[in-house]
């Protein structure tokens, strides 16, 4: 192991140099284990989307079929006072609860919509809308007999609806709607509807059915909440305010809505455990439903996370390699340099008897002390860099996924528009695919750089194979050296 | 000890070589000197002798074995020490270190024996305050007699030195010659040395003249 000796004489001989080559590697290893660090950065953002980006799937009745229903029956009917309508099916919670049981659901809610007219209090009019008429935000408009002036959205829990998993409706005082508000006549109003007519947490509040008996129901306020701006701005003309949007339990709005709707809904949404499982769920929910409905699904959020850290990975991954290649011939050319510099020494070597491996071998330990030190150096460095890179990378490409997704239209959650008679299937508020959210969820992906065990083992073994393909480049020169055209002039 | 038989050896055209028929044959103990104008070949024939090169035509024997048996390596790790006029030192190394890392290649009986090294360099006049410096701080002559040491603590029978006083003014040539002198008669080595300086030739046991691509031997 004479060579070990050797080589280490070398280096500490020739400290200028020995320094030089550390500067050279240590920059090809920095950029490595840049790349490297934001590659795992990317792949653990894209499990971190996975678990916090969340995908859904929407049941609820089956547009299409019902409008070939309705169609089918138009050109039998040749009459136009006997036009048919568009009849959606509400959907039977039933149903739902089948596609519940599924192993990737881990929530869900019931979503069930209608309005009713002010009784007790004065609805929120705004001068550019145009108040009073009814449907939801995003929907069209219900039934023109039984619009009403006051939104009741029906559901299992506000939290987990959109606009408040998303902040866009933040409850400000009391509590939202929960599931144990089943069967209970508990609402959640808006912040100026309830400044407008005094009402605080714990005040009740009437309100009109706007179809059949057209009787009166006796709410009780159990929270406040405030819509954000960007809800009242997208309210269309046809809505009415945004603030007069009542939050329910879904058996509220079904009372509301009539006695035939009992145990209905306009529309479940399941929370999904695992985006990238969305597709083998919703194949498994379509079997255990009759073509009536329909199971829509929304990973929006979680694709375009995906999307974003998949091109930075590949980004990441050119780099590391692209840096590997350049580093190796970089390394080879200077080892190929300082071979021909040293060439006497190894026709000494050789003529001392010396096997030709031997000396490959300490040429190999010699770079193996600068890459050892060089690791070191990258190691501190790596982490700056690879910060840097990551965080312009994110910016680029999230930019780059929000313009290819707004460019292509990804859907936004539009919803169901509203069905005939009083059903009210009002449009969804925006899925998690709505731009608001993508632009959210796009700011929270930030990519966490930081230097593990791992990925100093990896950079190790990319500095390793850097170290040893150079030095076989090179070592064409001391294989082929013939010691007497060297030593014997 | 080394013979060679019917030795030839030609660059390009077989038509003219530099020697053939090269029967010559060197013994323990003693000194020889290669005389020759320049061109003429002789620092090919030391590059044969010492397993830098192969011959053309001919055998090379080394106690009646072969050097294409024993192997051109192994010949020039176990068998011969040279001694080069440019001295060829590890120019990062110590005089000292010089000797180990030799010593550690070539196998001696000696190798690691700091002390052996350090009494060979001080036999050859390197004092102890030079033994750790830099070779490339130390004079001409003093560089050679390191090289010259390097033979020394080698165990190889066979000592080839190519034009080992060409860098050497007279002080040291002569400090040399009688090292190699020792190094034959002391220690009982083969030592065969190419120059082209008559005086130094004559010190030699014995003298050959390479011309008209034949070996002579002086009277």
């Amino acid at each position: 192991m004479n060579f070990f000796k050797r080589a280490w004489l070398n280096v500490w001989a020739k400290k200028g140099r020995s320094v030089l080559l550390i500067l050279v590697s240590s920059a090809i290893l920095m950029f490595v284990l840049a790349g490297l660090l934001i590659r795992s950065a990317a792949v653990k953002a894209t499990q971190t989307a996975k678990t916090n980006a969340g995908a859904t799937i929407t049941l609820s009745a089956n547009r299409q079929a019902a409008f070939k229903k309705m169609q089918s029956s138009s050109s039998s009917s040749t009459s136009k006072s006997s036009r048919p309508k568009l009849t959606l099916t509400p959907v039977k919670l039933s149903d739902a609860q089948k596609i519940a049981k599924l192993s990737n659901i881990k929530s869900y809610n019931v979503t069930s919509s209608t309005t009713a007219n002010a009784k007790s209090y004065d609805t929120v009019s705004t001068s550019t809308g145009m108040g009073g008429n009814s449907g939801g935000p995003g929907g069209m408009k219900s039934g023109s007999s039984s619009s009403g002036d006051t939104q009741i959205d029906g559901v299992t829990a506000t939290s987990l609806t959109t606009a408040f998993s998303d902040s866009q409706s933040k409850i400000t005082k009391g509590r939202g709607i929960k599931a144990s508000d089943k069967g209970t006549n508990n609402v959640v109003i808006e912040k100026e509807l309830a400044s407008q007519n005094n009402l605080t947490v714990g005040d009740t509040m009437t309100v009109k059915e706007t179809t059949g008996s057209k009787s009166t129901i006796k709410v009780k306020v159990v929270g406040i909440y405030k819509a954000s701006s960007t809800s009242s701005a997208s309210a269309g003309p046809m809505s009415t305010d945004p603030s007069n949007t009542i939050y329910a339990s879904y058996t509220l709005a079904n009372t509301i809505k009539g006695s035939k709707y009992a145990d209905t809904a306009d529309s479940v949404t399941f929370n999904v455990n695992n985006p990238a499982k969305v597709s083998a769920t919703k194949k498994a929910g379509n079997q255990l439903i009759s073509s009536k409905y329909a199971l829509s699904t929304d990973d929006a959020t979680y694709q375009s996370v995906k999307s974003s850290m998949d091109n930075v990975a590949s980004f990441a991954n050119k780099i590391v390699w692209l840096v590997a290649i350049a580093g190796t011939i970089i390394l080879a050319l200077i080892v190929i340099l300082m071979v021909r510099e040293r060439r006497f020494e190894i026709g000494v070597l050789l003529s001392l008897g010396e096997a030709r491996w031997k000396i490959v071998a300490q040429f190999f330990t010699e770079m193996l002390m600068v890459i050892v030190i060089a690791l070191a150096i990258a190691g501190v460095g790596g982490k700056f860099v690879g910060n840097q890179l990551g965080s312009q990378l994110v910016a680029q490409s999230t930019t780059t996924t929000q313009t290819t997704s707004s460019s292509t239209g990804q859907p936004s959650g539009g919803g169901q528009p509203g069905g005939s008679g009083n059903s009210g299937m009002r449009g969804g508020a925006g899925g998690p695919g709505s731009a608001t959210t993508q632009a959210a969820a796009a700011k929270k992906t930030e990519l966490d750089v930081s230097v593990s065990a791992v990925d100093l083992a990896e950079l190790g073994g990319f500095g390793l194979a850097i170290t040893f393909l150079s030095i076989m480049i090179a070592s064409g020169g001391i294989l082929r050296l013939e010691p007497k055209k060297v030593l014997i002039s | 000890m080394l013979r060679t038989e019917d030795l030839g050896y030609w660059y390009q055209d077989k038509d003219h070589p530099l020697f053939q028929k090269v029967n010559l044959e060197f013994e323990e103990g003693q000194s020889y000197a290669i005389l020759g104008h320049s061109g003429t070949g002789k620092t090919t024939f030391l590059s044969l002798i010492a397993g830098l090169d192969k011959p053309r035509e001919g055998e090379i024997l080394l106690n009646d074995r072969p050097l294409s048996k024993i192997g051109l390596t192994n010949f020039r790790r176990h068998d011969v020490a040279i001694v080069f006029q440019a001295y060829n030192l590890f120019t990062y190394m110590s005089p000292l270190n010089n000797l180990l890392t030799a010593m550690a290649i070539t196998g001696a009986q000696h190798a690691g024996d700091k002390g052996y090294a350090q009494r060979i360099l001080n036999d050859l006049g390197i004092s102890d305050d030079l033994i750790l410096r830099n070779v490339q701080h130390l004079s001409g002559g003093q560089q050679q007699r390191v090289a010259i040491a390097r033979t020394i603590c080698c165990d190889a029978r066979l000592v080839v030195a190519d034009e080992p006083t060409g860098n050497l003014d007279e002080d040291n040539t002569q400090a040399v010659i009688a090292q190699f002198q020792r190094i034959a008669h002391e220690q009982k080595k083969c030592v065969i040395i190419v120059t082209h300086e008559p005086d130094v030739a004559a010190q030699c046991d014995h003298q050959y003249r390479l011309e008209n691509k034949q070996f002579v031997q002086l009277a």
